[in-house]
Formats: structure tokens, sequence, C-alpha cells
């Protein structure tokens, strides 16, 4: 009988041994320093600071204009005009192959979106976000190396800003000889400035991007959180010959030039195997970056055809919500903010479609722009270097004007110096303002338009979570409301079964236990009845 | 008690193990199905691969063991007694009638039995195992082949845990069905299974016969000895019973030569008399050495006890069958047979007990098999004829 008891006890510590090993493994994970390649810690980085441009000769000059600091830039950092005249932060467009369309130069110049639509005939405030001084219209001189605005990014005195509505040019009030002499890296205040305000306020366009960003929590931002390694944008975004690496898919199409988490991280960043394997076809983003806009709002939804409403006395109204997020413009419309926002995921490969003004609307909400990708996009139908991955995108929604006749998009003027010249902004005429829009593009306008809704997708990339913030196996591997509850086209496990072979598991499963249960009920009954 | 040895060591480990795993696997599976939440999805996901591992390492050690001891042949289907085992479940089972196949003539498994679990060893386990190692190897590319999608494979694996679940509930239960309800589980846990009566004697016939046709197999066809055996055949083919059997010197002739120990006990418990056989299977050398001992001399205290339950009721004047018992060897080895016990009646007085042991040591276990099935076959070509 000891031996029976031995036996016995042996299978049922046989479990507990298991689970031992289990938590052990788990503890050991813990202990284990990030791994990261292609990047020096902050601890261990020099802090010798860079040329003091103070001391310099040319430097110490009154500047009157912005180009006259350019050109005494150019002086020392010869050539670096002509680099900086081949990007598209100079450029606002690049030739690039839309699936469809054929090579198409596209851009910021010319790629229509649903926040302020575009450009094209506003562009003397637009171009307050541009690196260069004067673009006010189609005439701007792209080949001019002293109209580049080598301060915007360079300037770490913190005190240089862009004139409201000026093309581009500083604000009188700028002091630039003390800019000139305090240049340094790009910082993300430098970066901020334009990537954390377009679309007209903070965070309204990425969601993920927004001053929020320069003195944050880890819970924030871990990579840009002031608590911790406080990285700048170019610790990732490498440049090279004034090339920034990454884009964005709101205006760029091709699979080509991306910034990654990998570049740092390697595809390779987990002790556990299975969760590297999920790289394969989840983006590092999709569980790292659980939700956005996680300080203040971003906008979700942007509804232009309300706009126009005056007070009695022809003046522009402004309503806020709760949070002092405008949610009413006169010059705008309505919008609705969210903060905390879970991300919508879809499958990307890297290539990105968009809606060119001139082509035809043919599905409602017209998609601004749509990022490839499916389940199937890998192995032998793999469209990029590698299969589709799952990623989290902030997706805006909202209605803009058309073209009702032509089915086309419309790109209306909206701002100009002074009323009377057709800006929406100060007219608040519709129909003035698409055509002057469109004739300023030489496009035609039938004279009827109406409000069309619409898509846009923007990829989240930033705001990533601390480690233990990350998304856990059953925000998505669950039977309902899962993250990925819209991505129908794979098994996913947990998610998906069969409710057919189900049923028959479970009835064949009851089956026996009822068959169990009848038989041995019977048998004690027959047995009973004979003692 | 009587008892037979009927479960090896690697056997009993074979078993719990693999319930152990399979439980596991299906406590973890489930769990990774969205059927509940219980140890956490990751967890579940680990435990469920690293037991599936585990699993297989079993799994080959199995096949080892079966295609070695022949235990493989435990699970070739028959159609013998189907409907009779059938029937038993659906209404014998119910008057108390008793099992139409005896788990220790039929060698551990009734035709059912034989069918479900080859069903599970080639089908269900198989079809999990392989299922499996897509689930979780092919989802993405490796080794240049990748899945086109996962959604067959996790539907087969998944059915397949379901049938498993089903089989292991109708398992539990039929283990229960035996003439007591937990004889067949304490089989499984020490190995020793306890026989009922009438199971007994056709247990020791079968042993009779196996040893038997042995003999005769080493007889030239037309030798007398051989005539002598074939009717000893016959008469327990027919179902005589025992004690008839020994009744006829004939038949102790043909069995002290087919390898069958023969012993004679007085009342007192001291050795009378053995044959040669019998002196082979102790390893004694000659009748000297073990004449005038008691027989306690070659039992455990534990198998004395319950031997000597047995003498008593033989001492009475019947006659028994006892189950297998462990004999201790000269050399302290230990041994295994069954035997039959019947009274030694001199002039209307019981004097002592005389019986046959038949060696069952592991060793001939799987010799007997064969000879099981030869008898098996000519049965069934008698009936076909």
């Amino acid at each position: 009988m000891n031996k029976a008891f031995l036996f016995i006890a042996f299978y049922l510590l046989f479990p507990v041994f298991l689970l031992a090993n289990q938590t052990s493994e788990d503890e050991l994970t813990e202990e284990k320093r990030i791994k990261v390649i292609n990047y020096k810690w902050k601890s261990d980085r020099s802090t010798l600071s860079q040329a003091d441009h103070s001391t310099f000769e040319i430097l110490q000059q009154n500047f009157q204009t912005g180009p006259e600091v350019t050109e005494a830039c150019i002086t020392c950092h010869t050539k670096r005009d002509e680099e900086i005249m081949a990007t598209s932060h100079w450029n606002w467009e690049r030739t690039e192959m839309l699936e469809g369309k054929g090579e198409v130069p596209v851009g910021k110049k010319n790629i229509l979106n649903n926040f302020c639509i575009g450009v094209s005939a506003s562009e003397a405030t637009c171009t307050r976000c541009h690196i260069g001084y004067g673009w006010k219209d189609k005439n701007f001189d792209f080949t001019a190396g002293k109209n580049i605005d080598c301060l915007v990014c360079h300037d770490n005195s913190g005190t240089y800003v862009k004139g409201k509505g000026m093309a581009g040019y500083p604000d009188p009030s700028v002091n630039l000889s003390y800019v000139a002499q305090n240049v340094g890296k790009p910082s993300k205040e430098n970066c901020g400035v334009c990537h954390f305000w377009g679309g007209g306020g903070n965070n309204v366009k990425h969601g993920d991007l927004e001053v929020s960003l320069l003195d944050c929590t880890p819970d924030v931002d871990v990579h840009m959180t002031t608590e911790g390694e406080n990285m700048d944008c170019v610790a990732c975004h490498e440049t090279q010959n004034h090339q920034m690496a990454g884009k964005l898919y709101a205006l760029s199409s091709e699979n080509k030039n991306r910034a990654t988490c990998e570049q740092c991280h390697t595809n390779e960043p987990h002790t556990n195997q299975l969760l590297n394997q999920h790289n394969i076809r989840v983006a590092c983003q999709t569980c790292h970056i659980p939700s956005y806009a996680k300080v203040n709002g971003t906008k979700m939804w942007w509804d232009w055809s309300t706009a126009g409403r005056l007070d009695e006395n022809g003046g522009e109204i402004h309503e806020s919500d709760a949070d002092g997020n405008h949610n009413y413009l006169s010059i705008k419309g309505t919008f609705v903010y969210d903060d905390h926002v879970k991300p919508d995921y879809f499958w990307f490969n890297g290539i990105a479609n968009h809606q060119l003004i001139t082509d035809k609307i043919n599905t409602i909400p017209v998609q601004m722009n749509s990022l490839d990708g499916s389940y199937a996009d890998k192995g032998a139908r793999q469209k990029t270097d590698s299969p589709s991955k799952i990623w989290p995108v902030k997706v805006h929604r909202g209605k803009q004007i058309y073209d009702t006749e032509y089915m086309t998009l419309i790109q209306p003027k909206l701002w100009s110096p002074e009323k009377g010249d057709s800006a929406y902004w100060l007219d608040f005429n519709w129909d003035e303002a698409a055509k002057a829009g469109m004739d300023y593009l030489g496009l035609p306008y039938s004279g009827s338009y109406g409000f069309v809704e619409t898509e846009m997708y923007w990829p989240l990339n930033h705001m990533v979570a601390p480690k233990e913030q990350s998304l856990s196996c059953k925000d998505c591997h669950t039977r309902n409301n899962g993250r990925l509850a819209s991505l129908s086209d794979f098994y996913l496990p947990g998610r998906d079964k069969s409710n057919v072979l189900d049923g028959i598991g479970i009835a064949l499963v009851l089956f026996a236990s009822l068959g169990a249960l009848v038989h041995g009920s019977i048998r004690i009954f027959t047995t009973r009845s004979k003692v | 008690m009587k008892k037979v040895y009927i479960y090896s060591l690697f056997n009993r480990f074979w078993h719990w193990t693999q319930a152990l795993l399979i439980f596991i696997l299906i406590i973890t599976g489930f769990e990774v199905h969205s059927t509940y939440n219980f140890m956490g999805y990751q967890t579940a996901v680990k435990l469920h691969n690293k037991t599936a591992w585990a699993f297989l390492v079993l799994i080959i050690f199995a096949i080892f063991w079966h295609l070695t001891t022949g235990e493989w042949r435990q699970y070739i289907p028959t159609t013998k007694l189907i409907k009779e085992q059938v029937r038993y479940y659906l209404t014998g089972i119910f008057k108390g009638a008793p099992h139409p196949t005896s788990k220790l003539v039929y060698n551990k498994f009734n035709p059912l039995q034989r069918m479900i679990y080859l069903g599970l060893k080639i089908l269900v386990i198989p079809v999990q195992v392989i299922s499996g190692f897509f689930y979780l190897y092919f989802n993405y590319p490796f080794g240049g082949f990748e899945l086109d999608s996962l959604q067959w494979v996790a539907y087969i694996h998944t059915i397949g845990a379901f049938g498993l679940m089903a089989f292991i509930i109708a398992h539990m239960y039929l283990t229960t069905t035996g003439h007591k309800p937990l004889v067949a589980l304490k089989a499984m846990v020490t190995g020793w299974e306890e026989m009922k009566d009438n199971e007994l004697r056709v247990r020791m016939i079968n042993d009779i016969e196996v040893a038997l046709l042995k003999t005769k197999n080493q007889f030239k066809a037309g030798d007398d000895k051989g005539q002598i055996l074939d009717e000893a055949l016959l008469a327990a083919q027919s179902n005589l019973g025992v004690k008839t059997m020994l009744k006829d010197n004939r038949f102790r002739d043909a069995l002290a030569s087919s390898g069958v120990g023969y012993f004679c006990i007085s009342k007192e418990g001291i050795y009378r008399d053995v044959n040669t056989a019998w002196i082979n299977l102790y390893k004694y050398k000659s009748k000297d050495e073990i004449i005038g001992q008691h027989y306690k001399l070659s039992r455990t205290e534990e198998d004395f006890v319950e031997l000597k339950k047995s003498v008593d009721r033989v001492l009475k004047g019947e006659t028994l069958n006892h189950g297998e018992v462990k004999r201790i060897c000269k050399d302290g080895t230990f041994g295994y047979h069954t035997l039959t016990i019947s009274p030694v009646i001199i002039n209307h007085e019981i004097t002592g007990f005389e019986g046959f042991i038949i060696d069952t040591t592991d060793k001939r276990l799987a010799e007997k098999e064969l000879l099981i099935k030869k008898i098996r076959i000519e049965e069934e070509l008698k009936s076909k004829k």
C-alpha cells in the first residue's frame, strides 16, 4: 500500500514541478536589461557640447531677415543648402509609385487631407510650417538656397517663432542674431512646433505627437520621458545629409525609408520566443501603444458642413467641450476630440494609396489615404519585403466639400490676408471659396458642391507605453470585443472557433457524461433492488 | 484475495503520466480556446506547449515499450464477442450477468476496448500531435513552409480535444464496471487485479491449455504422449473444469511433462512431494532440499496469509484455483505462477493438499500470448469448417 501511496504522491507533485519551473523563468526575464543595438544609453553618452556658435565671427552681426542668417550659415556649412533642397521637408512632395495610378508627385503640396483640406491657395498661412521663407503662392522659388529656414529646426534658444500668415518668415519680434548664435541639433521643441501643432492645434492630427512629450512621465512615452532616456526625435529619425528616416503615410506611399523599432530593438527583443514570433505578423506598435492621446485630446471628427454659423452680430462663434477643446468654430465646423483613445487595427505592408484631387469619388466614406495589406499578404503573395503586419491606427473621420457633379474632392481657398478675396475663413462663402481654390489649381469646378464623409488613416508610432502596460494576450485572444475583433480575415486562437465543430464537441462530451450518469444510475438502482 | 499481476510498472507509469499530461493539455488547451480564464492565457500557452513536448517524449517511450514487450498485440481489433460485449453494457450489466469477456483471459482488453484504444492510438493522438505541430510551428514560416491559414488546423485540433475529453469521461465511468467499482482503478495503481472465482477458473484452464499445447508442439505427430496431450487439451477445451481433469492420472502425467509444476503438501503444511518442473521453477537442485520444509518458506508474509486462507478452504474439501502468486525462489529471486489446489483424500480423510503451478513469469508471458492467439485462430478455423 505504501508503494501505491508513493505512486499517487508522485503524480500529485508533477504539476507543481511544472508550475514552479514556470515562475522561475518569468523572474529571470524580469532581471534582464532591455536589449538594444545601434543605441547609446543616456548614461553612456558623453556630455561634451557641440561648437559654440556664439563665438563665430560671421554670426556677430545684426541680422534683419531670415535669408541673411541662412547666407551666413552657408558660408561655413557649404552645400548643405543643396542637401536641403533635395528633401521633402523642403519640396513638400516627392515622386512615388501609387498602385493603379503610376508614378505621381505627392506630398503636402498637393495631397488633400480631411483636416484643413490642403495648402493650395492658402499657402501664406500654411507655410508657417515650411522650412523656408516666402512660399506665399505657386511662384515660390524652390531653387533659392537663401530661402531655406535653417533656424526653425536648429534654434536651440527656444525664442524663434515664425509669423502668422507670413509665408514662413520669422515673427518680427524674434532676435535673429541671438537665435543664430544659439543653434545646434534639432530638439523635440524644433520638430514639435510643426509636428505637434499640425492641423491648427496641439495634437489635432497625429494623436501620438503633442506638446506633452516635451516633458512627460514614462507612462506617456518610455522613450521621450524626461524621467528616463529623454530621447530626441532625431534619436530614432536618424538623419544623413538632411534626409530624415521615417515617413508619414498620410502623405507618402512607398515602403521605404521607414524609421522602425527594430533598428534598435532588433526583431527578437523578447526572451519569450512566442512573443518574438508575433512580430512576424504584428507590429511592435500594436502591443506597445495600447492607447494614444494619453495627455491631451486629439481630433477624431471634423465636419466642415456645419461651418459658417455666425452669431447675431455676424461674429464668429467659438464653442468648447468640457476639456477645453473646440467643438465648434464658425470657420471650420464641428469637431469631436477624444483622449486615451484605443487605436483601430489594420493589416499594413508599408504601401499606402491616396485619393488625389483629380480622382473620382467611388467609395463613401472617401478614403483620403488607404493602407494596403491583408492576412494573406505573406509568403509567395507577399508584396513587400515582409508580410503585412497588424498596425495600430488613428482613424480620423469627417465631412468635407466635394463637387457633386464631377464627383471629385474640392480644394477650397481658405485663407487670405483680407476679406473679399473668396477666402472661406473670411467671407464664409463655400461656392466662391471652391471656385477660387479650383481655379488656382487649374482644375474644373461644376458650381455645385456638397459635403462627403471621409476617412484618413494615421499609423501610430509614438507614445510607447512601459512594458507593463503593453497589451496582454487576452486583449486580442478573446472571444468577444477584443482589439482585433474587426480583422476577420484570419483565424485567431482564442477569438475564433467553429460554432458547428464546437457544438459537436460539446454534444460529444455531454453525451459521454449523461451516458455515464444514466447508465450508472440504472446500475445502482438495479443492484440495490436485488439486494 | 485472489489476485493477478497484470500491469507492469512501466505500463502504469505510462498510463498515469499520459492521463496527467492529457488532463493538463485539456485544461490549458481550452483556456487557449477562450472557453474560460483560469491560469492566464500566456501561462496556459506556455504550459500547453511544454506539456505537448513531454507527451511526445512519453509517446516515443510507449511505442518502444509496446514493440519490445509485444503489448501492441493487445490492440489488434477483433469482432469476436463484440456483440456480447455491447449487449452486456446495454442490458446484462443491470441484471448482474457475468462479463462476456474476462479481462484476465482476453488479456486486459475486451473487444470494444481494443477498438477504442486502437482508435486513440492510431487516429486521435496522432492527429492531435500532428495538428499540434502544425499549429505551433507552421503558423509562421518554418523551414520554408507556412500554413495558408490556421483555421483548419485549429478546427481539427479542437475537435480532437473534445473527442479525448469525451473518451476520458466514458473511460473513467467504465472503470467502475468491474465486479467491484474500484477494482480496476486499484489494479491500475498497484498492478494487481482482483479475480472473481469464475474468472480464475477460466484463467486456470487457459493456462493449462497453453502449457499443454506448448508441450504438444515439442512432440512429433503420432507420439503417444502427444495423443495424451491432445485428449487433455480436448478436456480442457470442453471446459470440464480443473477438478475433473486432475482426477485423471493421464492428465497429471501430461501436465507434468508440459512443465507444469506439481506439489503435494501435508495438512501441517510440510512438502511431501514435488516434481522436476516444480524444482526447476523454484530453482532448487534436488527434491531433498525441499521435502520436509514448510511451504511458508517460499512465500512473502503477505502472500502467505492469503494463501493460508485458500489452503484452509481446501482442507475442508474444496478444490480451488488460486490466482497468481509470487514465489520466492531458492536464490531469492521472484517468479509468478497461477496455481490450483485440491485436497488429498486417503481413506475418506483429508491428509493434505496437492496441485499444479503454471508459471506466468513475465519472460514467458509473450510466449503464452502467442499461444493463446494460436488457439484462437484454430478455434476460428474450426468454427468456419
